[in-house]
């Protein structure tokens, strides 16, 4: 589904120019999960960043089906390949208006935001069990956190790309997390998960970023 | 000097020697107390000698020409300095943000200052140094406040809000919309200290402008109707000017594809 070839990302440093991304080529099928793993600041989280085309510079093609990126205006690709940072951006207000964020937008205008039973039905999937009228800033990391996953699960997307998506979380809702990626991927999304911590079983395959490149870090039958 | 027919008393030389005597007191005080103020002070009081008195004469001799393009000149000029002093206010404002000051600051000095001219106050003819140059005076300096205000926290603000740019941009957000909370802010930033003042004239101070014209002799109800043609006017240019410096700046701290360009990702330091 999304094709990535040559990507290479500069950055400047304090000791000059670093190679982040030194010529990653991947290919990301419908249906698949991809885990990313490797050593700290080895360029996870900018990988992520630009198969989402959201860095300020980088080279390189990304395809979505066939079509070249170049051709497709950034804030459209980003509702198709969405990325989860891992931070979660809560904005003021209630856990509500956090979720129909998206619908606020201009790239969705005319779309029928989902109403409130979807909205509930969304938060259970991940164990969240608060009022959708909670104010969202009093929620802890961990709360937090699933309302940003599941905001951006219920835009759609085509791709999904977590950056730790557990890190904040405690096991019974990683593990609803987990059962959410899958369910993703089952129903024709492709998934990239940058991981550090756990390991659970849902990942087809597990890729390791060193030194700007990628490489097959065991196959994971499923 | 000549005598308003108001009848001023003019400040000579010895009058201003003894204002001066209190900055003087002052700064005695200062080096006693070791304050740290004394040089600051010494220059402030010589920059106000000079740029004063070089603004008096050159006014004569402005009025004395009467010439419509020297106004217009004048007006530019000081346009000119406020656009430079607004990029160095504004330390966290992408590089080149020069010419989207200067547009602003000329637009709305322009602007405000010929409606009040021409068509509140209709002077004859239009360009009227005696009024226009003051006018102009009050709105660029003014709204260079604003605007310098706005600028400093609009990138500021983005600055400190970075994850949640990025996370709207994540979501779809146009540059516009992920910038619109910071954008908001810096303009409530820019126009509340004009806002204030609004709301403190005549409570707490005379106005500038009204306290001038009292002491030149004018009736102070008549003076009234002057500084509040001012008030509204600096308030309208102020908000109209950071309006205006907002939407040609914000856009620079994103990239063509339309992501915010962190401090990381950024070739000036």
């Amino acid at each position: 589904m999304l094709q990535v070839r040559d990507l290479v990302v500069v950055l400047s440093g304090d000791d000059g120019d670093v190679r982040v991304l030194d010529g990653v080529s991947l290919e990301l099928p419908a249906g698949v999960v991809t885990d990313v793993i490797g050593p700290s600041g080895s360029g996870k989280t900018t990988l992520l960043r630009a198969l989402a085309r959201l860095l300020p510079d980088m080279a390189g093609s990304l395809e979505l089906d066939g079509v070249a990126a170049s051709v497709i205006p950034g804030s459209q690709w980003r509702t198709a390949v969405a990325l989860l940072p891992q931070k979660p951006a809560i904005v003021g207000g209630s856990v509500r208006d956090n979720l129909l964020l998206p619908w606020t937008l201009k790239v969705r205008h005319g779309a029928a935001p989902p109403d409130d039973t979807a909205l509930r039905a969304a938060l259970d999937r991940v164990a969240l069990d608060v009022a959708l009228d909670r104010d969202a800033s009093r929620l802890s990391v961990g709360q937090q956190a699933r309302v940003a996953l599941v905001r951006t699960l219920l835009t759609r997307p085509r791709v999904l790309l977590l950056d730790e998506p557990d890190a904040a979380l405690d096991e019974l809702s990683a593990a609803a997390v987990s059962e959410l990626t899958r369910d993703f991927a089952e129903n024709g999304g492709a998934v990239v998960r940058v991981r550090h911590h756990r390991s659970d079983d849902i990942a087809h395959r597990r890729l390791r970023l060193v030194g700007g490149s990628l490489a097959e870090a065991g196959e994971v039958a499923s | 000097m000549t005598e308003a027919a108001g009848g001023v008393v003019a400040i000579g030389w010895f009058q201003l020697l003894l204002a001066t005597g209190f900055v003087i007191f002052v700064g005695v005080v200062s080096i006693r107390l070791s304050l740290g103020i004394t040089k600051d002070l010494a220059i402030a009081t010589v920059r106000t000698y000079v740029q004063l008195l070089a603004l008096g004469f050159i006014l004569r001799w402005v009025f004395g020409i009467n010439s419509p393009w020297l106004v217009v000149g004048i007006i530019l000029l000081m346009v000119v300095f406020a656009a430079r002093i607004l990029v160095t206010r504004s330390p966290d404002a992408p590089k080149g943000i020069f010419s989207s000051a200067f547009v602003s600051m000329a637009l709305t000095g322009f602007i405000v200052t010929f409606a009040v001219t021409g068509v509140i106050v209709q002077v004859e003819p239009w360009y009227l140094p005696q009024y226009v140059i003051p006018l102009a005076g009050m709105v660029i300096g003014n709204s260079m406040t604003g605007i310098a205000l706005s600028l400093e926290r609009v990138f500021a603000d983005m600055d400190a809000r970075e994850g949640e740019l990025l996370a709207l941009t994540a979501l779809g957000a146009t540059p516009w919309e992920a910038a619109h909370g910071s954008i908001r802010l810096a303009l409530r930033a820019g126009l509340i200290p004009t806002i204030n003042s609004m709301a403190a004239a005549g409570l707490v101070f005379i106005p500038g402008m009204m306290a001038g014209q009292i002491l030149a002799g004018a009736d102070p109800v008549t003076a009234t109707g002057y500084q509040i043609v001012v008030m509204l006017m600096v308030a309208a240019a102020t908000a109209m000017g950071s309006v205006v410096a907002l939407l040609l700046t914000y856009r620079r701290r994103f990239s063509a594809d339309g992501v915010f360009i962190e401090k990381g990702f950024r070739a000036e330091k």
